[in-house]
């Protein structure tokens, strides 16, 4: 379960130039949900995510995720919980062009303590539910758009995270490789992942695994559909 | 301005301190609003501000300390070096007796150096928690160590600014006499008995190492240390030497005797702190690591060994003691 509860996100705060990205959220997310969160930019759905991710921290309220308080982590916490416990896609792939896909794969398991059999077993799955496997060997660089968001996906899945989170996951995909995706993603909801998309791109609406559609207006929870 | 302060080693050491100190002056300030205003359990913007800058506070902290457990043996290194600027003087010790100052901060610099290793050590702990369970306990521990940096930055600069090289100072021969007797021990010890309690203490404090009995531990390392000293000094240095009328803790630090006084005051100073750190983390914190104890045994037999080669080996070479 995620729970949010009065979060806030200021930034500069203190300063003249502080911006409000998010604003009194209050949220609640049940273990196995798809959720949609949809708005223009600039709407905090980012923000949303980097908090839930605990990439960033809030300015104020409480964000807990499977019962941890996720919001006062410290450092060296939060990493161990991105690693373990959250997949991140993000709109630009952020991989790393000149290794593989095998390699970028594997990249978020180099400290993780498993032996090499069972990274390699863990990176072949994954790799599968991406459907990427056969571009095991190519170069990232080489990749067409949707091959690497699918390489992403990969390594999202690698240490087998129960939260996956997407920031903007099709908005450098054609429409068939959106599609794709999106079929992904109904993959994992089958699997029982939490899985929460930002994104305004119209192929998510409607979507019949998707449990809740949260629509940000400024900083702001301004319509929920379940 | 005075020769001294125009040696490269004193430049460097004093702009090392004086930027440290201003980092640290930084986190003292931040500290003290941290310990007033600290609520974990608060979720306001003010709480997520504090818990912010006590990043910011323990990673000058932390730098700064291991920049200090640096500077210590570079502070050595630099008295030493002065040697060649004031006349009389032949090694760190003539230096260091230059002025009324010296004799206290190095004690001073040795004690900070425990506590701020001590603060490491909590701090580590604290990290591993998620709830920063010993932020307050750092935070005034960090504000007691403090006190003892400014007085430590202030005697830094009396000293260094109040050495003359017009004057001749006395040296390791003089201050530590020539004749060896025993009247230059304390408590009216002689050369036998003192190493008689140099390893009954070395002994003792092996086995409250690992019979866990950090209270003992500690006592029996405070009387370790100060007997170890008048061993090294007036026993086991003379061997290093290969004088019996060279009794200095300072000269073995140098090249002509292959630095091996680093070493030798290195390995006490190391076995010492772990004893302390392995007996603190049992006290307050009920925590008992084999490690810890493994590491202080290790450096305490290091540094007997040591001590106690230089007289075998002399010894072997020599068919006799001095």
């Amino acid at each position: 379960m995620i729970i949010l509860k009065n979060v806030y996100k200021i930034y500069n705060e203190g300063t003249p130039q502080a911006f409000e990205a998010l604003k009194s959220i209050d949220l609640k997310i049940a273990e196995g949900e798809t959720v949609i969160l949809n708005g223009v930019s600039g709407s905090g759905k980012s923000t949303l995510l980097s908090l839930i991710a605990a990439l960033d921290k809030p300015s104020s309220g409480k964000i807990t995720v499977g019962g941890e308080l996720i919001s006062k982590l410290p450092d060296l916490h939060a990493s161990a919980y991105r690693a373990k416990t959250v997949g991140v896609i993000f709109q630009h792939f952020n991989l790393l062009e000149a290794l593989s896909v095998e390699e970028n794969v594997m990249a978020p398991l180099i400290n993780s303590g498993f032996d090499m059999a069972t990274i390699k077993r863990r990176v072949m799955k994954s790799m599968a539910l991406a459907a990427i496997s056969h571009k095991r060997e190519g170069e990232v660089k080489a990749l067409s758009g949707g091959e690497k968001q699918r390489c992403a996906i990969a390594r999202a899945l690698v240490y087998e995270p129960q939260l996956i989170l997407c920031d903007e996951p099709t908005a450098n995909l054609d429409r068939a490789n959106s599609l794709k995706f999106i079929e992904i993603l109904q993959s994992l909801h089958e699997m029982g992942k939490t899985i929460i998309v930002a994104t305004h791109d119209p192929l998510f609406e409607g979507l019949s695994f998707v449990n809740k559609v949260i629509h940000m207006e400024d900083g702001k929870i301004v319509k929920r559909e379940e | 301005m005075n020769e001294i302060l125009l040696s490269n080693e004193v430049i460097v050491y004093l702009l090392s301190e004086a930027v440290l100190y201003m980092l640290l002056l930084i986190a003292f300030l931040v500290t003290l609003g941290l310990v007033r205003k600290w609520n974990f359990d608060a979720f306001t913007s003010e709480q997520f501000m504090w818990e912010n800058r006590s990043y910011l506070v323990v990673t000058i902290i932390s730098f700064a300390m291991l920049l200090k457990l640096l500077l210590l043996p570079y502070f050595v290194y630099t008295v030493d070096n002065l040697s060649d600027l004031i006349p009389g003087a032949m090694c760190g010790a003539g230096v260091i007796k230059a002025n009324e100052y010296g004799n206290p901060l190095l004690a001073l610099k040795i004690i900070v150096l425990f506590l701020s290793g001590l603060w490491l050590s909590v701090n580590s702990l604290d990290l591993k928690a998620k709830n920063y369970p010993y932020l307050k306990a750092k935070s005034w521990f960090f504000i007691v160590i403090f006190v003892f940096l400014s007085v430590e930055f202030a005697l830094d600069i009396l000293y260094f600014t109040h050495i003359e090289t017009s004057n001749p100072v006395t040296c390791c021969s003089v201050i530590f006499g020539v004749s060896g007797e025993a009247n230059d021990l304390p408590f009216g010890l002689n050369t036998p008995r003192l190493l008689i309690l140099f390893y009954l203490l070395f002994a003792l404090l092996v086995l409250t190492v690992i019979a866990s009995m950090p209270l003992v531990s500690i006592g029996a390392s405070l009387l370790f240390v100060i007997v170890a000293y008048y061993a090294v000094v007036y026993f086991f240095g003379t061997y290093i030497y290969e004088l019996p009328t060279h009794q200095c803790p300072f000269c073995m630090l140098q090249n002509h005797y292959n630095y091996v006084g680093y070493f030798v005051w290195g390995s006490l100073l190391l076995g010492i702190f772990f004893v302390f750190k392995s007996a603190v983390m049992q006290l307050f914190f009920k925590r008992s690591s084999k490690k810890l104890k493994r590491v202080s045994l290790l450096f305490l037999t290091l540094f007997v060994v040591l001590c106690s080669f230089y007289v075998g080996l002399y010894y072997f070479e020599n068919g006799v003691l001095l």
